[in-house]
């Protein structure tokens, strides 16, 4: 589905990211670790074209992405669930979501597609009229990942699903991911901070250490590695 | 007294016409446009040559004058303002301002060059006719059709800004631009279609100036100041607050004049205007 070859990433003179090669295969979950600063956000502006590559490709389905602008991205079927939300604060639950539906094709099913992010997320329908500035936490995170469905996307990018949310929450709502991602074969491709939970969600994964992959595997051979024993469970012999 | 207020809100109704444009580019895309009271006056000379040259109506010549605005607008917003747009607020804010007190300079000498300094004012049959609603309360034809437009105007705005895609993509824009863009919107064609727009609505302004008052060449900075003031007192952004200012304004000299005389109406205008910049810096 997404294929990343060698891409040099800048932010301003900084360069961020460090020839970046990865995949992310079709109906799986794939999963970007690393800590904070390790470049993570970086990459999926990138991916969905807020930032562009200075060198390397970003291919969709085989086609390069790396010189469209952002708005034909979502076209072709990307869809970002942004760092800290970045709902529309000051518009209502329901307007969020009809956003997400911008795209001509999208706007043909919007109202068949509300429906079903409410049958996902029952909570949403209660608030629907409510300003999206006013939502809880969880609940701004379930619009979040909603107004990113509405545009029936090939390929959802998720940043830092767990940042602000308390574990309980964060729990449901990583098997509501999961269950999104089997029903529909939706390609997700997330990144992360919290390493543990979401090798229990993701098939496969990437750490990223200062703007470069240093490890990869399936999901279960990365929880045995000492690599991410050692720098992030802490399970590890020191 | 009630005949003074009638007036006022006549003034205030194209006060709020004027400003309504400068405010929505300032609340969405805070480009602080020195050029619009230019755009009005261009809206005015519209409006005057239509009628003097075709014999149109000057509230008929309002679609051709949106047109002409609409795309000086836009060539204006593609060629100058649109690379002020990836600057921080700040600089964005003041950068504008540079850029369109240039181009009123332009504008206004270019008008000079081709309109001489005289001013005109286009005045069809019914310039000047009352209708006598009650004794001692007279309501003048034209101002009735200015209110109306102006009702006309902050209506189908709200209802564009609220109910079609087209406005949602606007506000989503103001709100969180990258968040917008990650929508599927082409973020940069939506602010060159509403920064058009509103030149078009600037257009309305001149017409209705120019069959109420007069144009010539320089009188777009003059209107420009009205419509900063009326910005200052709504806050940015709301459509109803800026008419609301706009009303506020138009009664408040339409008072001072009934009781210190005209001389003085620039002054309690600029009065109210430091009253309220004291208050919000209070």
């Amino acid at each position: 589905m997404l294929e990343i070859r060698e891409i040099d990433v800048f932010r301003g003179d900084i360069q961020i990211l460090w020839s970046v090669s990865l995949a992310a295969r079709n109906g799986k979950i794939t999963a970007l670790l690393g800590s904070n600063a390790a470049g993570k956000t970086t990459l999926l502006m990138a991916i969905s074209g807020l930032l562009k590559p200075v060198r390397g490709s970003i291919c969709l389905k085989g086609r390069p992405i790396e010189r469209e602008p952002v708005h034909k991205i979502v076209e072709m079927g990307v869809s970002m669930v942004p760092e800290g939300r970045r709902l529309f604060p000051e518009m209502s639950v329901l307007e969020n979501l009809e956003l997400g539906a911008f795209t001509r094709k999208a706007r043909e099913t919007k109202n068949q597609m509300i429906e079903e992010i409410f049958g996902i997320f029952p909570i949403l329908n209660l608030r629907k009229v409510q300003v999206a500035g006013t939502l809880s936490g969880g609940e701004q995170q379930m619009l979040a990942i909603g107004r990113a469905l509405m545009s029936r996307p090939k390929l959802l990018l998720i940043d830092e699903l767990s940042s602000g949310l308390a574990p309980v929450i964060l729990q449901s709502l990583s098997e509501t991911i999961q269950r999104i991602n089997i029903a529909r074969g939706l390609t997700i491709f997330i990144v992360e901070q919290n390493v543990l939970m979401t090798l229990e969600v993701a098939d496969y994964g990437y750490i990223l250490e200062n703007g470069r992959i240093v490890g990869e595997g399936e999901s279960g051979t990365l929880l045995q590695s000492d690599q991410v024993k050692n720098a992030y469970l802490g399970t590890g012999e020191a | 007294m009630v005949q003074v207020i009638v007036y006022g809100i006549i003034t205030g109704a194209f006060y709020g016409l004027a400003a309504i444009g400068l405010s929505l580019v300032f609340g969405v895309m805070k480009h602080l446009n020195i050029a619009h009271g230019s755009f009005l006056m261009i809206g005015g000379f519209a409006a005057f040559w239509l009628f003097d040259l075709f014999k149109l109506d000057p509230f008929l010549s309002i679609p051709f004058v949106m047109i002409i605005l609409f795309v000086l607008g836009a060539v204006l917003y593609r060629g100058l303002f649109s690379r002020l747009d990836k600057l921080p607020e700040g600089l964005k804010i003041n950068n504008s301002m540079l850029v369109g007190f240039g181009l009123t300079w332009i504008i206004d000498n270019l008008a000079v060059l081709f309109w001489t300094s005289d001013v005109r004012a286009v005045a069809p049959s019914y310039t000047g006719k009352v209708w006598n609603v009650l004794p001692g309360l007279r309501l003048p034809i034209v101002g009735i059709v200015i209110t109306g437009i102006a009702l006309l105007v902050i209506f189908s705005l709200y209802l564009v800004l609220t109910r079609t895609y087209f406005g949602k993509s606007v506000r989503a824009a103001a709100q969180d631009r990258d968040a917008a863009n990650l929508m599927g919107i082409n973020v940069e064609r939506t602010y060159l279609i509403f920064f058009a727009l509103s030149s078009a609505l600037a257009g309305i302004a001149g017409v209705v100036a120019a069959v109420n008052y007069s144009v010539h060449p320089t009188v777009g900075f003059e209107w420009l100041l009205k419509a900063i003031v009326i910005l200052v007192l709504a806050g940015f952004g709301k459509i109803g607050q800026v008419f609301a200012a706009g009303l506020v304004l138009g009664i408040v000299e339409g008072i001072s004049v009934y009781f210190v005389g005209a001389t003085y109406r620039e002054v309690v205008g600029l009065i109210l205007f430091i009253l309220v910049l004291l208050r919000r810096s209070g």
